[in-house]
């Protein structure tokens, strides 16, 4: 009896529960955020974004969930098949043709509301844009750059880099940089796009189609490989999941003199390292240079049940008061032109160079030229472009094979 | 049974009663059945099922019959490497493994004192998780780590083993060992102890050596322990990921991609998880068939009477 009586009284509860849920829909409202997040620094940047939608809408709780850079691409398509997806999801331009379709179209909501998408660079909403339906506000766009150890310049007695400088002067740089184990530049494979575009080289044909053998994707490959191989000014990487991560770690330790990436990495460098940091754009080819660059922003999942709130959120998110902290904190680059001066003027005050080598690189910026399958052209670079650097194939063989891997 | 008509009185009380020991047997089953419909039944039935579709997680799977396995036969460039490199991984590891958990189980239970102690250190490994174990062998094995360091020091001139596509199944295969031979040396240790010491002391007498009473009497009455220890670890090494995953995401080039990797791969990095699914299906119909083998092979070295 006094079971049946228990029994009742859960079921009561339960059927209570979803009408209080039904109740609170006006109210308060919980929204997830899926985002990457590599450090705790980084964290307790997204962090305080949350706590700044909180402040202007407190009927909106955010909960953050981060996984690092490699996993949050791995979760993303399982948390879509699984009806699991965040209301607001983070997308980066690079794979925005790959998961656009489980993002709602901004289109209508952004006519509608009159929200003003100009104030944005343009690159990056085009990067976050399929077939000009806009799929998420971009909070951040930048360009690769080549990150260098001033204070082993200066040691070593060899000129800064300026913008404008070619893949000679380049060379030239990182051999006298190498010596007694030191090395002037970091490779790592995944760096193959950004620099063959500055090269001037492409690696897809006309169609947009993977064209990774032809002669001249083939030659840009020999030009890195042989950095490796023949002048040995930077060291070999093995296939594995983190040589982007290895490549970074030996230039804060002072190890590697020069290495790529772009602004968003600030906010861990400014802390990691203990030299002067100083900025340059890639270098050039015979011709101009072409800049490629990339961005992130904030889309709302298709699947979600609160899209007017995610909505108001991620307006937030992109604001200016959120660029700007983003910017000044060195997370990123800020997608609003009007906010940009607060990553060189805040984040990287103390980096030689970084406003001339910015500007440079965003007058010279090129499209960021990918596959929808570029997730899997990155993971084949990792695994087979070791082979090249180590001399086991030749760097043709190597293209062969990543180009029939990647196209089957 | 016929004997008297007793039986046939008490044979109805049995019968009830054994209905409802089944009824509770069930009910304790049941959290370990339900586990099992769940997160086993259920799967392997679906990944069947995706095994014929093209799925790239964003969108319903599409029907596409036998593509995903006439691709994986006929026009997949590095699936046969991939098989290779799982058998080749399986046969060199499954050998060195027995050999050395035999190896240090013989010898810990020859000891006179501390047997507990090198139990413990031995087995500790296993119980580590093997992530954190591969990523602290990476930064031995990593170019310019801690091993070629060593070397250097020792001017000993060795390529490195993660750079080198002839050598970086090597290196996999000493983190395997290192991690685990000390489960099966656990089996062996305690299979070992088993022994009646009466046999031993009978061929003593007899005038048998340390080698023969090994040979003759210990390892033929621990071989069913060693068949279970074999079938076991020929098992996860066919499945072998976590340390393809940490090491050398089965480069450099396809020198040490597995189909455990290459199944991840495909269906977590490259986003077609019936290309996946297919491929877990050889494996699974791979490990079905080298442990009927074993089974069938067991007669010949297997000794169950006690």
């Amino acid at each position: 009896m006094r079971t049946l009586t228990r029994l009742t009284a859960i079921a009561l509860l339960g059927a209570a529960l979803p009408l209080q849920a039904a109740i609170a829909q006006d109210e308060p409202v919980t929204l997830t955020w899926t985002m990457w997040s590599g450090s705790d620094a980084e964290t307790a940047v997204w962090r305080h974004l949350a706590d700044m939608v909180t402040e202007q809408h407190p009927d909106i709780t955010i909960d953050l969930q981060t996984a690092s850079w490699g996993d949050y691409w791995t979760r993303l398509p399982v948390q879509a098949a699984s009806g699991q997806l965040g209301d607001i999801v983070a997308m980066q331009s690079l794979r925005a043709p790959n998961f656009y379709q489980i993002l709602e179209p901004l289109n209508e909501r952004i006519d509608g509301d009159g929200f003003d998408i100009d104030a944005f660079d343009s690159s990056i909403v085009g990067g976050l844009s399929v077939d000009d339906t806009v799929y998420a506000l971009p909070y951040d766009v930048g360009p690769w750059m080549i990150f260098y150890n001033k204070d082993r310049f200066e040691e070593a007695g060899v000129e800064l880099p300026e913008p404008g400088w070619t893949i000679e002067d380049f060379t030239e740089k990182a051999q006298a940089l190498t010596s007694d184990g030191n090395y002037g530049f970091g490779f790592y494979p995944v760096d193959y796009a950004m620099f063959s575009s500055a090269l001037g080289v492409d690696y897809l044909d006309e169609d947009g189609n993977l064209a990774l053998n032809s002669p001249e994707a083939v030659g840009a490959a020999e030009t890195l490989a042989n950095l490796v191989t023949e002048q040995e000014v930077a060291p070999v990487v093995a296939s594995g999941p983190d040589s982007g991560t290895i490549t970074s770690g030996r230039f804060d330790s002072g190890n590697i003199a020069m290495y790529v990436d772009g602004p968003w990495v600030m906010v861990n460098k400014a802390q990691d390292v203990d030299f002067e940091i100083g900025l340059a754009p890639l270098p050039r080819g015979e011709g101009d240079l072409e800049a490629v660059t990339a961005g992130s922003g904030f889309g709302i999942a298709a699947t979600s049940d609160n899209k007017d709130a995610a909505w108001r959120a991620i307006q937030v998110l992109t604001g200016p008061e959120a660029l700007e902290y983003l910017g000044s904190e060195g997370r990123a680059l800020p997608a609003r032109t009007a906010q940009q001066a607060s990553w060189f003027d805040v984040a990287a005050a103390d980096v030689y160079g970084a406003r001339e080598a910015l500007e440079y690189s965003l007058e010279h910026s090129a499209t960021y030229e990918i596959t929808s399958n570029w997730n899997t052209v990155e993971n084949l670079m990792n695994q087979y472009f070791p082979l090249a650097l180590t001399g086991n194939q030749s760097p043709q063989q190597v293209m062969d094979t990543i180009q029939s891997l990647a196209t089957q | 049974m016929s004997q008297t008509s007793e039986p046939l009185a008490t044979s109805r009380r049995p019968t009830s009663m054994a209905r409802r020991e089944a009824g509770t047997a069930i009910l304790f089953l049941l959290p370990s059945l339900i586990g099992f419909l769940a997160f086993m039944l259920f799967p392997i039935v679906a990944s069947l099922g995706l095994s014929f579709t093209n799925w790239s997680l964003l969108a319903p799977p599409s029907f596409v019959g036998l593509a995903n396995f006439q691709r994986l036969f006929t026009t997949d460039p590095i699936f046969f490497t991939i098989l290779g490199n799982t058998l080749f991984f399986t046969a060199e590891y499954l050998v060195l493994n027995i050999v050395i958990s035999i190896g240090l189980a013989v010898w810990i239970s020859s000891l006179k004192i501390g047997q507990r102690w090198f139990r413990v250190i031995f087995f500790m490994p296993t119980f580590t998780p093997t992530i954190a174990v591969s990523i602290v062998w990476l930064l031995i094995f990593t170019p310019g780590g801690l091993m070629d360091y060593v070397l250097d020091l020792l001017q000993v001139n060795f390529p490195n083993l993660l750079l080198d596509p002839n050598l970086a199944m090597q290196a996999v295969i000493v983190v395997t060992l290192w991690a685990s031979v000390g489960y099966n040396m656990i089996l062996f240790n305690a299979a070992l102890d088993l022994v009646p010491q009466s046999y031993l002391e009978a061929a003593k007498i007899d005038g048998a050596n340390a080698w023969q009473r090994f040979w003759y009497i210990r390892l033929p009455m621990i071989s069913p322990t060693i068949f279970f220890g074999t079938v076991m670890t020929a098992i996860t090494a066919l499945q072998v990921f976590d340390q393809i995953f940490v090491l050398t995401s089965g480069g450099p080039g396809s020198s040490t991609a597995t189909l455990g990797y290459a199944i991840y791969q495909n269906g977590f990095q490259n986003y077609q998880m019936g290309y996946a699914s297919s491929m877990a299906w050889v494996m699974f119909v791979l490990i079905m068939m080298l442990t009927g083998f074993q089974f069938w092979l067991q007669r010949k070295w297997v000794h169950y009477d006690s």
